[in-house]
């Protein structure tokens, strides 16, 4: 797979705050690549810049051969946007709101009519199609956008949170159409703070905090190199730290103590859950290593704000 | 600056979502006028007489109408596009897609012109069934295309206001300070000549004194050769007003 998109030393700047702080990387042709961090670490920032909403502060970015900069209307022609915060048209029905997009696209009329029942349908709002959007809910609208995101037939499609604030049920949809629109050949974009979305979208992530990207790779190959494959949380006191360390330290690879809890990462942990039975220690959670841990691990348990 | 043909597409939204509140508009943007006509024309029209061979309301309407188109222009570009950019965000995904933030705003601009324009034809249609016409079919179009003429300058002006606003009540600044007091001083109501020289050398820097003096030549077809100064003033701060707005709401869609 050849690169679709490069970053080279990529800087935004917002008056004196670094938002994206010189960092590269490159997105092959139809893989899911995920930018994950908290709050603030830079990662809308970046993708406003590959879909030329946001001008480069410094460093070159490469989107499908052009140089991304905001006045590059044919990048925009090729990307679909899912953005994070819900920007329907209040003013207009579900369908008027593609068909006005459409407008904004160039799509003739009859295409556009031929797309946006192909859409409505694939993102199950058929029934809505002349609904108002507030009569919608939240689900109902962010499935609306991903309609809209692909009005254009993008090649690259980029979800900026595309499921905050969702039920379980509409995260799986959501989950499941960006799963079939990888399959047909796009290169999908994902932000997210939800680890399980990246487990369950990325090909390849990187993890930005503060404006820097700490680590990239493929997910299962970042927990296997960052925590292992087990981890066993023990919910117990601080000061039997000493204690349990003595027995358990040597059967783990790794190990941490936050607030009331004490986490032991393994590659094999069923010894030292052997040692846990034996030590009879009631409050523990024996569980396989997640990116949500790498995630922990890198960018800090303190709250970030 | 970054314009294309898409500034039509932009335009063509607002017509969409228009056909929702057309008829609310109409009310509003017909009472405040309503009222003008109403007191002044025909009350104080009554002592007030005739105005150079005409009745007083043939002096009023003109100016009532530009005044319309005024109002209407510089609230949509405020309020209008004001919840457009900051509360439902729409802006933000409209240069998301090949429309560059400037289609946007221009469209957004003519979009205010036109909405001025569709007041000030209802205060004409509602002069002409009280009986006061335009002088001929060609003033009525003349008429028209100054409306949109000086829609697109009222919507410039309050795009610059709102590239600056924080919030709603910022804009009270602009209407307060600005709008009202032009109202007043730009002969809309009164012939400008019985005032102090002072406050007639302060109405030529009012836009509005231009455009009702334009309004009034072509609704009575009484045409002078200062007109031409009233349009190049028009015209010249239109043009600033335009790229001004346009480049510092730019600025502000654009981080």
């Amino acid at each position: 797979m050849k690169p679709i998109i490069t970053a080279l030393k990529l800087c935004k700047k917002y008056g004196k705050f670094k938002a994206v702080d010189r960092i590269s990387f490159e997105i092959l042709e139809g893989e899911c690549f995920g930018f994950l961090g908290p709050n603030g670490a830079g990662k809308t920032s970046t993708v406003r810049m590959i879909h030329c909403v946001s001008p480069l502060t410094s460093g070159t970015l490469t989107v499908q051969g052009m140089d991304a900069n905001i006045d590059n209307r044919a990048i925009k022609q090729n990307t679909g946007v899912i953005p994070q915060e819900i920007t329907l048209d209040n003013d207009l029905t579900v369908r008027e709101n593609l068909q006005v997009f459409a407008h904004f696209f160039d799509i003739p009329k009859a295409e556009a009519k031929k797309r946006i029942a192909e859409l409505l349908k694939f993102v199950e709002l058929e029934k809505k199609r002349d609904s108002k959007i507030d009569q919608l809910s939240t689900g109902m609208k962010r499935r609306l956008l991903i309609a809209r995101a692909l009005l254009n037939q993008p090649k690259i499609i980029i979800a900026d949170e595309p499921t905050t604030g969702l039920d379980p049920q509409a995260r799986h949809l959501i989950w499941q159409r960006l799963r079939q629109l990888k399959s047909q050949g796009v290169t999908l974009i994902l932000t997210s703070q939800y680890m399980e979305e990246a487990q369950q979208l990325c090909d390849r992530i990187v993890i930005m905090h503060q404006g820097r990207i700490l680590k990239a790779g493929v997910p299962a190959r970042l927990i296997e190199e960052e925590i292992g494959r087990e981890v066993t949380e023990i919910r117990v006191a601080a000061d039997q730290d000493d204690r349990l360390l003595a027995v358990l330290g040597p059967l783990a690879c790794g190990h941490e103590r936050v607030g009331d809890t004490l986490y032991f990462y393994c590659r094999d942990g069923r010894a030292l859950m052997k040692k846990v039975l034996e030590l009879d220690l009631p409050d523990t959670v024996h569980r396989p290593a997640s990116l949500e841990d790498v995630f922990l691990k890198l960018t800090g348990r303190s709250l970030i704000e | 600056m970054n314009f294309s043909y898409r500034i039509a597409y932009v335009f063509w939204r607002n017509l969409v979502s228009y056909k929702r509140f057309v008829l609310t508009t109409f009310l509003a943007s017909l009472i405040q006028p309503l009222f003008y006509l109403i007191t002044f024309g025909i009350g104080m029209g009554a002592y007030i007489g005739h105005f150079g061979g005409k009745p007083y309301l043939y002096f009023l309407v003109p100016g009532v109408l530009i005044t319309s188109v005024m109002m209407t222009a510089s609230f949509e570009c405020m309020y209008g596009t004001f919840v457009k950019m900051v509360h439902e965000k729409l802006y933000d995904s409209l240069i998301a897609t090949p429309v560059s933030a400037e289609d946007a705003v221009a469209g957004d601009i003519a979009w205010g012109a036109f909405r001025g324009l569709v007041s000030g034809s209802l205060m004409m249609i509602v002069a002409i069934f009280m009986g006061i016409l335009p002088v001929s079919l060609v003033s009525v179009l003349l008429l028209v295309l100054l409306m949109i003429f000086v829609g697109i300058l009222f919507s410039s002006l309050a795009m610059i206001v709102t590239a600056f606003a924080p919030n709603f009540d910022f804009f009270n600044y602009y209407s307060e300070l600005v709008i009202t007091p032009m109202l007043f001083f730009s002969g809309v109501f009164f012939p400008l000549d019985k005032f102090p020289a002072w406050m007639k050398t302060l109405s030529l820097f009012l836009p509005l004194t231009h455009a009702v003096a334009i309004s009034r030549a072509i609704f009575n077809g009484t045409y002078t050769r200062g007109l031409i100064f009233n349009f190049l003033v028009i015209f010249v701060l239109e043009v600033i007003a335009f790229f001004i707005g346009v480049r510092l709401m730019k600025k502000r869609l654009i981080k």
